[in-house]
């Protein structure tokens, strides 16, 4: 575990998460730098320009926050760069999480396990460098096309978009049923864990659509988790 | 020059403002993403073949696989969703910023509320892209310290704390599954079904990601045809 915690936090990994990092920040600049001169064109005024800024930035200190309760609880497994890089840019929580459990299931080992080797973070990695990688070719190959697929799609008929959102859900229950079970046969702490963490979001979902608390549903994964621990604490000294 | 000249060419000018907009989201856009996607296979490749630890193609196309069999369909299809909402630039920016259902769409629909743009025109389109760009930024100055200090507190947490650690992974799963229970409760219930036979199964085969994910599909899909029909 100490070994591969070393080469998780490994200065050139580190580097690696700072180019992406630097990627990221230069292309929000140039966008925001295209879309101010731009605004006229589309009539909108300096006041709204900086105001559309100032509402992003604002709506995203709360998400921004939530992210990080989740990231810091990956850090564990994957290291300071790697959580960095994967979690709190480019990809989201929940995906990625999904990556480097499917990457530690193909290599035989769990994720933080003691048998979880340099061997087995590799392939983790190429899982989500591999993954983070398809989806953004689709986006820097086909953007151009979108506009026309989009109208395609959405002439058809609706059924068929129903069925593949479906059947994703289905594909993607199945997969985290597959690793909440996973953890469930371990012992009686796992199980309630899990079960805590689960019912606490139902419980958080429900309250939240039905009184329309946005902060709410942005914080619920992170409350979820520890909620989710708390019960376990709770458990281990009954 | 008659009025209606006038505003012909202010037209003409916005479109060509425009036209050239696009060009550069298309440009810069791209170079972005692709200096992204190959700093991603320099990653794993470095780890594998300079540092060494190459776990072999066996397990890395397995992963693959099974990863790209889950997302493959959100890969495809999220880019043709978002793009009435986010247009072109939003596009190019949303998916390198990542957290997009999360961070990303909120901020740029509070941009296009505060200013009364409409989604789906150019006005929403540059608000969007506003929105999303001081998003990423925001997001990113929020990250890194608290990385570094999110570790830091891990390192000090009191012992009763750490050993709760072990536990994370069930939370995370937990908390995801039950985000997915609210949507489909039925699915859910299968899911689970479904899975924990497979684990107390004594068929050690089964015990397949593949065979729990086939296993909802086709039983969550069969018995929601069964009872619409019903």
């Amino acid at each position: 575990m100490r070994d591969v915690m070393e080469v998780a936090n490994s200065g050139v990994i580190w580097i690696f998460a700072l180019l992406i990092i630097g990627l990221v920040v230069t292309q929000g600049l140039l966008f925001i730098r295209l879309a101010s001169r731009a605004s006229s064109a589309v009539g909108m005024s300096p006041t709204e320009v900086r105001s559309a800024l100032k509402t992003g930035a604002i709506s995203a200190i709360g998400p921004s926050l939530a992210i990080m309760v989740i990231a810091i609880s990956l850090i564990t497994f994957l290291g300071d760069p790697l959580t960095l890089m994967r979690i709190g840019i480019i990809g989201s929580a929940p995906i990625e999480a999904l990556g480097a459990s499917i990457g530690a299931d193909a290599y035989g080992v769990e994720l933080g396990s003691s048998s979880f080797s340099p061997q087995a973070l590799t392939t983790v990695v190429w899982t989500l460098c591999l993954g983070g990688a398809t989806g953004l070719f689709v986006v820097a190959t086909f953007t151009k096309s979108f506009g026309r697929a989009e109208k395609k799609i959405t002439g058809k008929s609706k059924s068929g978009s129903k069925m593949i959102i479906a059947v994703t859900t289905a594909a993607l229950i199945g997969a985290f049923s597959f690793f909440v079970s996973g953890e469930v046969v371990k012992g009686h702490v796992h199980t309630f864990v899990a079960i805590g963490a689960g019912l606490s979001m139902i419980i958080m979902m429900r309250i939240a659509n039905e009184k329309n608390i946005t902060w709410l549903k942005e914080w619920s994964l992170g409350l979820a988790i520890l909620a989710g621990l708390l019960v376990g604490y709770v458990v281990t000294i009954i | 020059m008659t009025i209606n000249e006038e505003t012909n060419l202010k037209e003409k000018k916005a479109v060509q403002g425009m036209d050239a907009y696009y060009d550069q989201a298309h440009l810069w856009g791209r170079l972005t993403i692709w200096m992204v996607i190959i700093l991603s296979v320099l990653l794993p490749l470095y780890l594998s073949f300079i540092l060494g630890f190459h776990p072999g193609w066996g397990p890395i196309i397995a992963a693959y696989i099974a990863y790209a069999a889950l997302m493959g369909l959100a890969w495809t299809m999220e880019p043709i969703l978002y793009f009435p909402t986010l247009g072109v630039s939003g596009t190019y920016l949303a998916f390198l910023t990542g957290n997009i259902s999360n961070m990303c769409l909120p901020s740029a629909a509070a941009a296009q509320h505060a200013i009364g743009a409409e989604p789906g025109t150019k006005k929403g389109e540059v608000a969007a892209t506003l929105g999303i760009g001081a998003a990423s930024l925001m997001n990113i100055v929020i990250l890194i310290p608290i990385i570094f200090g999110g570790s830091y507190l891990l390192s000090v947490l009191p012992e009763e704390a750490q050993s709760m650690l072990q536990y994370i992974l069930p939370a995370i799963f937990g908390g995801i599954l039950g985000q997915f229970a609210i949507k489909k409760p039925r699915y859910a219930v299968i899911g689970l079904a479904v899975a924990l036979s497979i684990m107390l199964s004594p068929i050690g085969a089964l015990k397949n990601i593949f065979v729990a994910i086939l296993i909802t599909v086709l039983v969550s899909i069969y018995l929601d045809k069964k009872i619409i029909k019903a």
